[in-house]
């Protein structure tokens, strides 16, 4: 009797820890002194690998600034796209921040921070593929990113069922400039892109033979933290809003867009 | 397309110097995955040809389970797997050896098998009239003709491992691959994929020799 009343005390008394366990997200990553940044390293200008296959990007500048105010140091880990929310959930990241859009899925799945910066959705094709609107995409090879927001707005989306149905093919892969180069070379005939990915890139091309056709969807990026992460989402908002307050974004902006783009809310 | 490197020396050395940094990963996986695969390949063709049943049945379904499925497939597996199973976080670059060892290890078991079949019965008859112990026997008589039987089937699989390390960037892990793909979407110019085509033949090139030499030093018992 006694045995069981000491275990029925445990039990309650783990429970009770359970239920008044706090959220220590943030001081797990002080803690162990980094904070690894998930992200697809084929994403100019946000995340990519540069001429010495170091990772540098928008994002890189924005995060490695969060990072040392927060007293920690960043580490960049690549991940496949597709599998992102695995690598998050399992901890082998502690946050996506790779241009990344903000989707009604996504903020279920994890917890977002609020935009960062607009994008939007675009059609780009070939000059010589016809396509005049998205409309022309019809019977055509298209292409997107696996496990991108493009994909899932031409696959789920209502508005789209119906341009889905008529188009010839939908190509994924596993990263937007391998399809960049496809529809460079002719092997896909229009490629739905984020639009600051494609500015930053098509403009060091130097082909003016892929154009921008339409947009289709209004799009904002935002970080992804793991669901009960509150507070290190926070810390790293606070942070944010803190250095656009002090010019530091507006800084990081210029450097990689020419003009401050931020949306990050300084009130 | 354009040509980004090829007429710029000092933009293809600095190509080229990245993607030996890649070279150093892939050459690790490689070496670690023979150091680990061969002797453990050993002990599975042994456990194989047991007697007993309750030994050789789990064996022949892990060579089945191991050379039945892709090793793509089992290198996503056990990351996934074991980053969240696991007490600690194991390296990519661990998880890609453990795998590659596990998965090589079959494929060696099944030569070692077949070459260890192939030595005649009168051979350890012969072995044991001499007054040898089944183990003397066993190391003396039957491996080194084991070994010469095997060598071109090993030296064949060698040559698949070097090519399969680049299965490491499934997983992100900075092999000769990886830093290839990443250079030409960076550059938008397929001659990273050239370089890397030269930087894997070179590799194999290396193995071929080397198990070329390693057959004929084994020739002697030919005779």
């Amino acid at each position: 009797m006694k045995r069981l009343l000491a275990l029925v005390l445990v039990l309650m008394l783990s429970l009770g820890a359970f239920a008044l366990a706090e959220d220590n997200s943030l001081a797990a990553v002080q803690e162990k002194g980094t904070l690894i940044l998930g992200l697809d390293d084929s994403f100019p200008p946000m995340g990519y690998r540069d001429d010495s296959n170091n990772i540098v990007g928008y994002d890189i500048d924005l995060a490695t600034e969060v990072a040392s105010r927060l007293g920690v140091t960043l580490v960049c880990q690549p991940v496949d796209w597709s599998a992102k929310e695995v690598e998050l959930n399992s901890g082998n990241i502690d946050c996506i921040w790779n241009g990344m859009s903000i989707t009604p899925e996504r903020q279920e799945n994890m917890a977002m921070t609020w935009s960062y910066m607009n994008n939007k959705i675009m059609v780009y094709a070939k000059n010589d593929s016809g396509i005049a609107s998205k409309e022309d995409m019809a019977g055509k090879v298209v292409g997107v990113q696996a496990g991108s927001f493009a994909e899932e707005v031409i696959d789920t989306y209502e508005d789209y069922a119906e341009l889905r149905a008529s188009i010839g093919e939908v190509v994924a892969y596993e990263d937007y400039l391998t399809a960049l180069i496809d529809l460079q070379m002719g092997n896909i005939d229009a490629l739905l892109i984020d639009l600051v990915v494609a500015q930053y890139k098509l403009a060091g091309m130097e082909d003016d033979s892929i154009v921008a056709v339409e947009a289709l969807e209004d799009d904002n990026y935002g970080i992804g933290f793991r669901k009960d992460d509150i507070a290190l989402r926070d810390a790293v908002q606070d942070t944010l809003v803190e250095m656009a307050k002090d010019g530091t974004i507006a800084a990081i902006s210029e450097v990689w867009f020419g003009e401050d783009i931020s949306t990050v809310p300084v009130a | 397309m354009s040509i980004k490197y090829f007429n710029d020396p000092a933009r293809l050395w600095g190509l080229t110097k990245i993607m030996l940094g890649g070279v150093q990963v892939t050459l690790g996986i490689f070496v670690l995955t023979l150091i680990l695969s061969i002797p453990l390949g050993m002990l599975v063709a042994l456990g194989r040809m047991s007697k007993r049943k309750a030994l050789s049945t789990p064996v022949s379904f892990y060579i089945y389970i191991m050379r039945g499925t892709p090793l793509m497939l089992q290198v996503l597996f056990f990351w996934f797997f074991l980053s969240q199973s696991l007490p600690f976080k194991p390296s990519r670059f661990a998880v890609v050896v453990f795998s590659f060892a596990l998965n090589y290890a079959a494929y060696f078991a099944e030569i070692f098998r077949g070459g260890i079949q192939a030595v005649p019965v009168g051979q350890r008859e012969a072995g044991q009239v001499l007054g040898y112990t089944r183990v003397q026997t066993f190391f003396r008589i039957i491996v080194p003709q084991v070994v010469r039987n095997v060598l071109p089937a090993v030296t064949n699989e060698i040559i698949t491992l070097v090519k399969d390390t680049a299965l490491g960037s499934i997983i992100a892990v900075v092999e000769l691959m990886s830093i290839a793909k990443k250079q030409v979407s960076n550059s938008t110019s397929i001659e990273p994929y050239v370089v890397a085509i030269l930087l894997y033949l070179l590799l194999n090139g290396i193995a071929e020799r080397l198990c070329k030499t390693a057959e004929r030093k084994m020739d002697y018992l030919r005779r």
